[in-house]
């Protein structure tokens, strides 16, 4: 370009270029963003994938008296260590349950040990030299065998890790999400709706606006400090029982619940609403019978983003209790119990590897529960997405 | 007439009573806060009663197991105060970087699809995030400083605080990209027609507009890291240190109040107060924080008219 | 009309957003120092054609454009042409005051230590003072130049994004509707602003009132339905148009 142009600038060669850097300053920064997501996700995949599978070795069984008095008896004493006790300890009770199967001898598919299950994943493992040899012979006949992991779906927690499931902390889930939600989502609509259509502007309800708002900022681990000051010491209520965890739950999901509440209330115009006064009904009528059925998908939304969020709640679920040993499913809100977060925390804690990968296994269930109930919402969302 | 007047009469008892009833539903949001901090407050008191306020705010010897057990919990503070840092500095610049992409550079298409892929990281429960930090990346940081021949600690503080900023990015992102789409687009054209380039438009004009909202952001995003409890329980240590290296263990508020209640002392024995205690410091500054950065988000809704945010 | 000099020279200029044909093939050449203004129906391009001549409409993604703009020999769409150099060469004045949100000080400050054009300290202080002098805003700023831009009155945040406009010390003004936002008193100032600054600048302005563009404006161009109708002397155009079509435009008959 000429020189004496009035256009002519050569300073700006370099602003532009300083320009561009930004930009891709704030590309990197979301492609670094993004990429931690991708990165986490496909750790746990990689991690939690293994579990899948579970080892099983085909030995011989013998059920007989001796068997049912000791569970070292069942099979040959030199497969023992190569067996998981757990599974072995069942037998027993399978013959009691089968009489017709003493005095006889049967070829099975025995659950193997958390080691060998480790060798065969080719992780790190410790098997002594003998049971080594007798592993790799088993292997070399085609008697070990991954198969389906089903005692990860139906089975509690234990102490031998693969014997152990999500199953008990997915009931315990269960039962403590039934209580958050049964006290949280008509209290938190209630709230929504006494906000929204029947408070008038004043201090009271500005006072109540801003409780809610730092309700939502209060940071969870001190909702369990009043689980347990408040629920435990003063009312008495069972401790690492669901009604704790769910009462405590249900406190922290109530400002989400009313905040989405309101907005779907709001959503609904007010022509819909004065329709209803014209033909004489009362205010609790139009709202009951007019509003709240159309702000209904908005509030379902709400609920199941709430629902979400007290899912994934740890920590003032620790503090009420609920990292107990819990092998067995609760079957009452009353029974100590454990969720399946708090689950997974104990797990990451174990030495042992074999519970590093059921932690992993039971995160990607936990995400797939989680995004699954966030979908939906999305599509409940867009299904009922009314343009007023 | 009579019918019509009993029925009236039936009809506005009816009314009162759901009205009183959706009051009480309404009034257990305030029932709870009181009851959070009265709670905190009251075993806090107690724990007072037993153990100096002053030395637990400047005292630098935490020991609560033993006899004669000290509650200084300066190097506790220390700790939170390290891994919040380093939370920030993973999350602040991310989390405003990508916020600017989003909003200045990205086609609103784009914005739609990334803007709740982002999001997702927030929806992540954060015991994820600590077997994350605990058995991926404090490894992973071991490994590295024993590389270049630094030692570090298997609990250091840079995992967790690193783990704990990714957490915190889509806190940061969304709000600011939320102030910075709400900057009026008059100020851009502005600046552009002045000459300036478009990165000279943001820096200068549009991000010092936004400024007020980036700050509550910011201050969230400080609020979560100090009361996030997962990520530092599985992946920081539980040794109170007064330290500046980032590589070695450190402990905070919140790891100390899980481990003060999971233990099996006596409910009433200073060691388990403490926890209290330290809910409450944790209470008192988180409730600062969210009411401050309110009022900013507030002042940035009045100036440019805004109705939601 | 022989003693007019050519400040820009617009040939076969055509814009299309997307799709739809906002500018068809204009012709115009607009002279320095001189107050040109355009007006028009709404819809017609007016805008549109303003910010064609800062390159304004490279922002939209839909906008493309042929045909030349040539600013003092410089075809601005030439493809050795920075647009950033061309808008910091020919300012622009929006419909509604947008004072950055600095201080007064600032706002007039920020594009020129940004260019170059002068260096913190007392020259940039000078060029604030000449500047803010220049928008007939000095007097009432003086003292308070430490305060946001934001909190003037309507009119003085105009005067101040004129005074932000003249510091980058640009060839061309551009102002599109400059005192509609604005009371008749601020909108008095404007216009005698502008008069006076056609001493130094060539300013083309959008308008909608027809007393402003005959008080104030030496030429006056017509559009309508994106073509230039009509471009003449002033006192032509309202008194004695030689188009149809503009006549009932002043007259009021249609727009
Ligand atoms: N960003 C855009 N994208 C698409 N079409 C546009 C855009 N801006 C303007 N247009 C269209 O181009 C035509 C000219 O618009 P322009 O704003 O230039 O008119 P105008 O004469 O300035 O009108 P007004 O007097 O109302 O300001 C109009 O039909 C308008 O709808
Ligand atoms: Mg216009």
């Amino acid at each position: 370009m000429d020189k004496n142009s009035i256009f002519y600038d050569p300073s700006l060669k370099r602003r532009h270029f300083k320009s561009k850097l930004f930009k891709y300053f704030t590309l990197s920064s979301l492609v670094v963003s993004l990429l931690f997501l991708g990165i986490f996700l496909l750790d746990m995949v990689l991690k939690g994938s293994s579990a899948v599978q579970q080892t099983y070795i085909q030995v011989e069984v013998s059920y007989n008296q001796e068997s049912i008095d000791n569970y070292r008896s069942i099979v040959d004493k030199k497969y023992l260590n190569l067996l998981s006790r757990a599974a072995l300890r069942e037998v027993p009770e399978q013959m009691q349950a089968n009489p017709s199967l003493m005095n006889t001898k049967e070829v099975v598919w025995i659950l193997a040990d958390d080691q060998v299950d480790m060798y065969m994943k080719k992780y790190y493992y410790k098997i002594g030299e003998k049971d080594l040899s007798t592993l790799e012979e088993l292997q070399k006949n085609g008697m070990v065998d991954k198969k389906f992991n089903t005692i990860f779906f139906t089975h509690g927690d234990s102490k031998t890790p693969e014997y152990s499931g999500i199953l008990s902390a997915f009931i315990g889930t269960i039962l403590t999400l039934a209580v958050t939600m049964l006290v949280a989502f008509p209290i938190g609509v209630a709230t929504a709706v006494y906000l929204e259509e029947f408070s008038k502007q004043n201090w009271w309800s500005e006072f109540l606006e801003i409780n809610i708002n730092n309700l939502a900022a209060i940071p969870s681990i001190l909702f369990g400090l009043l689980g347990l000051a408040i629920y435990i010491n003063l009312f008495g209520l069972p401790r690492s029982s669901a009604l704790v965890g769910g009462l405590t739950l249900a406190l922290m999901t109530l400002p989400i619940i009313v905040v989405s509440s309101r907005a779907a209330l709001r959503s609904v115009p007010a022509s819909i609403r004065q329709a209803g006064y014209a033909l004489g009904l009362t205010k609790v009528q139009v709202v009951k019978d007019h509003v709240i059925p159309l702000a209904f998908p908005g509030i379902m939304t709400g609920n199941i983003i709430g629902l979400a969020h007290a899912m994934g709640e740890t920590a003032p679920l620790i503090i009420v209790g609920m990292i107990a040993f819990i092998p067995d499913s609760p079957s009452s809100v009353m029974e100590a119990a454990t969720v399946m977060p708090a689950q997974l925390f104990t797990w990451a804690g174990m030495p042992e590897r074999a519970y590093i990968e059921r932690t992993a296994a039971g995160i990607l269930v936990l995400l797939s529960v989680l995004i699954s109930l966030n979908s939906l919402a999305v599509y409940l969302r867009k299904k009922f997405e009314v343009k007023w | 007439m009579a019918t019509f007047e009993t029925k009236n009469k039936h009809a506005h008892l009816q009314e009162d009573i759901i009205k009183y009833l959706l009051i009480l539903a309404a009034a257990i949001s305030i029932l709870t806060t009181f009851g959070i901090l009265f709670s905190i407050l009251f075993e806090a008191i107690e724990f007072f009663k037993l153990k100096s306020f002053v030395y637990f705010f400047t005292g630098t010897e935490w020991t609560p197991g033993v006899e004669n057990s000290q509650f200084g919990a300066l190097p506790i503070f220390a700790g939170t105060f390290m891994i919040t840092a380093i939370a920030m500095a993973v999350a602040l610049p991310i989390g405003l970087g990508s916020a600017i992409y989003m909003s200045e550079y990205a086609t609103p298409n784009a914005r739609n699809v990334l803007k709740p892929l982002l999001e997702i990281l927030a929806g992540i429960p954060t015991v994820v995030y600590g077997f994350f930090a605990a058995i991926t990346v404090a490894p992973f940081i071991v490994k590295i400083s024993a590389a270049v021949g630094i030692e570090a600690s298997f609990n250091s503080a840079l995992a967790s605080g690193v783990v704990m900023g990714i957490m915190i990015i889509p806190y940061i992102s969304s709000l600011s990209d939320d102030v910075i789409t709400a900057v009026p687009d008059s100020l851009r054209k502005g600046s552009l027609a002045l000459g300036m380039t478009k990165a000279e438009t943001i820096k200068d004009i549009v991000i010092p507009s936004a400024m007020p909202g980036i700050i509550s952001a910011t201050l969230l995003g400080i609020s979560k890291a100090l009361g996030e409890t997962m990520i530092v329980v599985m992946a920081a240590g539980l040794r109170p240190n007064l330290s500046w290296n980032i590589l070695e263990d450190m402990t905070t508020v919140t790891v100390r109040i899980v481990d003060a209640l999971t233990g099996d002392q006596a409910f009433n024995s200073p060691a388990t107060l403490s926890a209290f205690a330290l809910g409450l410091a944790l209470f008192v500054v988180t409730l600062i924080l969210n009411i401050v950065s309110v009022r900013l988000i507030q002042k940035f809704k009045e100036k440019y008219k805004m109705s939601s945010l | 009309m022989a003693k007019n000099k050519v400040k820009i020279e617009v040939k076969d200029l055509n814009l299309w957003y997307g799709d739809k044909h906002a500018l068809h093939g204009l012709n115009i050449e607009l002279y320095k120092n001189k107050i040109t203004a355009l007006i028009g129906p709404s819809g017609c391009g007016k805008s549109t054609f303003l910010r064609c001549l800062n390159r304004m409409n490279d922002l939209i993604t839909s906008v493309r454009v042929e045909g030349e703009v040539v600013i003092d020999g410089k075809n601005i769409y030439d493809k050795d042409v920075d647009e950033v150099s061309v808008r910091k060469r020919i300012g622009m004045v929006f419909q509604q005051p947008n004072p950055f949100p600095k201080s007064i000080y600032e706002n007039v400050a920020y594009a020129p230590l940004k260019h170059g054009i002068v260096k913190k300290g007392s020259s940039c202080d000078e060029l604030v003072e000449q500047s803010l002098r220049s928008a007939g805003i000095w007097n009432e700023v003086k003292d308070i130049l430490k305060e946001p831009g934001t909190g003037l009155s309507g009119g003085q945040q105009q005067r101040l994004c004129i005074a932000r406009t003249i510091a980058v010390k640009p060839d061309v003004i551009l102002m599109d509707e400059p005192t509609s936002a604005l009371d008749p008193i601020s909108t008095e100032k404007i216009e005698a602003l502008m008069l006076e600054l056609k001493k130094e600048y060539t300013i083309i302005t959008v308008t909608h009132n027809m007393q402003q563009a005959a008080r104030i404006a030496d030429m006056t161009a017509f559009f309508h339905l994106g073509d230039l109708i009509e471009y003449d002397e002033t006192e032509k155009i309202f008194i004695n148009p030689a188009q149809k079509k503009t006549e009932d435009y002043i007259t009021g008959r249609f727009g």
